[in-house]
C-alpha cells in the first residue's frame, strides 16, 4: 500500500504513456466500447420501460364479476366486501349500469354513437375487481364460487400476451447484455495484451529487478478502466440524447403509455452504464494481465 | 550469501552451460568471475538471479533455495539484488534519472529518498550532466553507467554485474570497478564477470574464479 501511495504520480504518468503509445488503437477501442455500451444502454432502457409498463399493467389487472340482475344493490355491496377479503384482491367496487355504459362510451370514442341505437341501457352493473396478476387463477376460482355471481370475465389473455412479449424482450436483452459483456472483455483484454506486448522489454526488466506483479500490472488496469470509462461516458451521452429525443417525440401523443419519469430513467441508465463499464474495465484488464505470469 | 553444491545447468537444446559448480561466497566479498566468451559466466549469474534454475545440484542465495516455481520469493530476493546486465536492460524513452528511479519504485522508499539516492548514484558514476537525457541518446558507455547507477542506488545486499566494463575505455572501466569496490563499505557482496583480465592487475581486495567450458578451473585470492 505504501509503495502505491509513494508512486501515485508514476502510475498516473505510466497510464498516460501507455495510452499515448498506441493512441489511435486506444481511441478506436473507446469508440467501439462506447458503441457497444450504447447498445447495452438501449437494451437496458427498453427493459426498464418494459418493467415499468408491466408493473403498471399488473396493477391494473382486473376482472369483472357479473351478478344476477335481480340482486339488490345492498346485497351486491355485501358481495363486494366479501370479494375484498379474498387473498390476491387489492380493490373491488361496484360499477353501476350508467357507469358501465359510460365506460363503454369512453372505450368506443367516436364510435360511441352506436349506443344511441339502444332504447334501454344494454349494460349491466358488475363488480370491478383489481387483483395481483400472480393470484389470478385462485381469485377467479373463488369469485366464481361465490353465491350470487353468475359470470366472471377476465383480461388474462391480454395480460399473458403482454407478459410473454416482455419475457421475450428480457431474454433478448439478457443475450445482448451477455454479448456486450463478452465483446467488451475481448476488446479490452486484447488492448491490454497489446499494451503488454508493446512494453514487454520494460516489463521483463522490472521483473528482473524484483517488481511485484501488482506494481507492473497496475498501470495496465488503470488503462483498462480509463478506456471503458471513456467508452461508458460516450455511451451515457448518446443514450441520454436518445431518451431525451424519444420522450420529446412522444410527449403528449401517447399519454396512455405509463412511461417512467425521464429524469429518473436517465439517471438510472447513466449509473448503470458507468457501473457496467467499471466492472468490465476491471475484468478485461485482469484477463489481459493474466499474460504477465512468467518469472523470467 | 551464496552457496552452490554440485550445480549443473543444461539448456533445453542440450548445451551444458555449467558443470559441477561448488561455491561459498560470504557477505561483503568481492568476487571476479573471469573466463572467455561462452565459458558460462553469464549462465552462473542467471542462476543467481533466478532467470535459470539448476538442472542438478543445489543453490542458495541469501539463504533462499533457488528452485523453480517460487515466483513470489524469487521476486522478493531480486529486490535485494542489484543486477547490471550485459545488454543494460534500460527503459527507452526515459531519462537516465527515471531509469535509476525505476529500480527503486517498488522497494517502499519515500519519493524524496528515492530521488536523493538516484541523484547520488548518477553522480557517483559521473553522469550528473546527463541525468535528464533520454537513455537512447546516451553512448554505450554512458548507458552502462546508468545501469550501474540503477544497481547501486538500490543499496542491494548483492550486486551481480555482467561485464560492467565491457563497453568502457580503460579509464572509465577502472572508475566503474572502483565504484563497485566501494559498495563493499556497506557490506554488499559483489560478483563481477569480465573477460578483460588486464583490468584486474593489482586488484588485491577480491577473490577470483576462472570459469572455462562451464567449470570453475581456478579459484583464488589476488591474481
Amino acid at each position: 500500500m505504501k509503495t502505491f501511495l509513494y508512486n501515485v504520480g508514476y502510475f498516473h504518468r505510466e497510464t498516460w504513456r501507455i495510452v499515448k503509445s498506441n493512441l489511435l488503437s486506444n481511441l478506436f477501442s473507446v469508440l467501439g466500447t462506447g458503441l457497444i455500451l450504447f447498445l447495452f444502454g438501449m437494451v437496458a432502457t427498453g427493459t426498464l420501460i418494459g418493467n415499468e409498463l408491466l408493473a403498471k399493467l399488473q396493477q391494473e389487472a382486473e376482472i369483472s364479476a357479473y351478478f344476477s340482475e335481480t340482486m339488490d344493490e345492498s346485497v351486491a355491496l355485501l358481495l363486494v366486501d366479501e370479494i375484498k377479503e379474498i387473498e390476491g384482491v387489492w380493490n373491488a367496487r361496484l360499477v353501476g349500469e350508467e357507469e358501465s355504459r359510460s365506460q363503454m362510451e369512453d372505450l368506443l370514442g367516436e364510435e360511441a354513437g352506436i349506443l344511441e341505437l339502444f332504447e334501454e341501457n344494454p349494460f349491466a352493473a358488475f363488480i370491478e375487481i383489481r387483483i395481483h396478476l400472480d393470484s389470478m387463477d385462485t381469485v377467479l376460482n373463488e369469485v366464481d364460487n361465490l353465491n350470487g355471481i353468475e359470470y366472471v370475465r377476465d383480461n388474462r389473455a391480454v395480460l399473458e400476451r403482454l407478459q410473454g412479449i416482455i419475457g421475450g424482450l428480457k431474454i433478448i436483452g439478457t443475450l445482448i447484455i451477455l454479448a456486450v459483456g463478452i465483446t467488451t472483455l475481448i476488446i479490452l483484454s486484447h488492448m491490454i495484451r497489446q499494451g503488454i506486448y508493446n512494453n514487454r522489454e520494460q516489463i521483463n526488466t522490472l521483473r528482473l529487478l524484483g517488481a511485484p506483479g501488482s506494481f507492473i500490472g497496475f498501470p495496465f488496469v488503470m488503462v483498462g478502466l480509463l478506456l471503458t470509462l471513456l467508452g461508458g461516458a460516450l455511451a451515457t451521452i448518446l443514450i441520454n440524447v436518445l431518451i431525451n429525443s424519444g420522450y420529446s417525440s412522444i410527449d403528449g401523443a401517447l399519454t396512455f403509455i405509463p412511461l417512467p419519469s425521464q429524469q429518473g430513467l436517465m439517471m438510472n441508465i447513466s449509473i448503470l452504464i458507468i457501473a457496467v463499464s467499471l466492472v468490465l474495465g476491471l475484468l478485461g484488464s485482469l484477463f489481459g494481465l493474466s499474460s504477465i505470469g512468467k518469472n523470467r | 550469501m551464496i552457496r552452490a553444491n554440485g550445480v549443473y545447468l543444461r539448456y533445453p537444446d542440450g548445451t551444458e552451460a555449467l558443470k559441477d559448480i561448488n561455491l561459498h561466497i560470504k557477505p561483503g566479498e568481492i568476487v571476479y568471475i573471469t573466463g572467455p566468451s561462452g565459458s558460462g559466466k553469464t549462465s552462473l549469474l542467471k542462476l543467481l538471479l533466478g532467470m535459470e534454475f539448476a538442472t542438478l545440484g543445489s543453490l542458495e542465495v541469501m539463504g533462499m533455495p533457488m528452485v523453480k516455481g517460487k515466483t513470489a520469493s524469487i521476486n522478493k530476493l531480486r529486490r535485494k539484488i542489484g543486477p547490471v546486465f550485459q545488454e543494460f536492460k534500460l527503459i527507452d524513452g526515459r531519462t537516465a534519472f527515471e531509469n535509476v528511479m525505476m529500480g527503486m519504485r517498488f522497494l517502499g522508499m519515500p519519493p524524496r529518498k528515492m530521488k536523493d539516492e538516484a541523484k547520488n548514484a548518477l553522480i557517483k558514476v559521473g553522469l550528473e550532466e546527463k541525468m535528464a537525457s533520454k537513455v537512447e541518446n546516451l553512448s554505450w558507455g554512458q548507458q552502462q553507467r546508468v545501469a550501474i547507477a540503477r544497481a547501486i542506488a538500490r543499496k542491494p545486499a548483492l550486486i551481480l554485474a555482467d561485464e560492467p566494463t565491457g563497453n568502457l575505455d580503460q579509464e572509465n572501466a577502472m572508475n566503474i570497478l572502483k565504484i563497485l569496490h566501494n559498495v563493499k563499505d556497506i557490506n554488499t557482496t559483489v560478483l563481477i564477470t569480465t573477460h578483460a583480465t588486464h583490468l584486474l592487475d593489482g586488484i588485491e581486495d577480491a577473490n577470483f574464479l576462472h570459469v572455462d567450458n562451464g567449470s570453475i578451473r581456478v579459484e583464488g585470492k589476488g591474481w
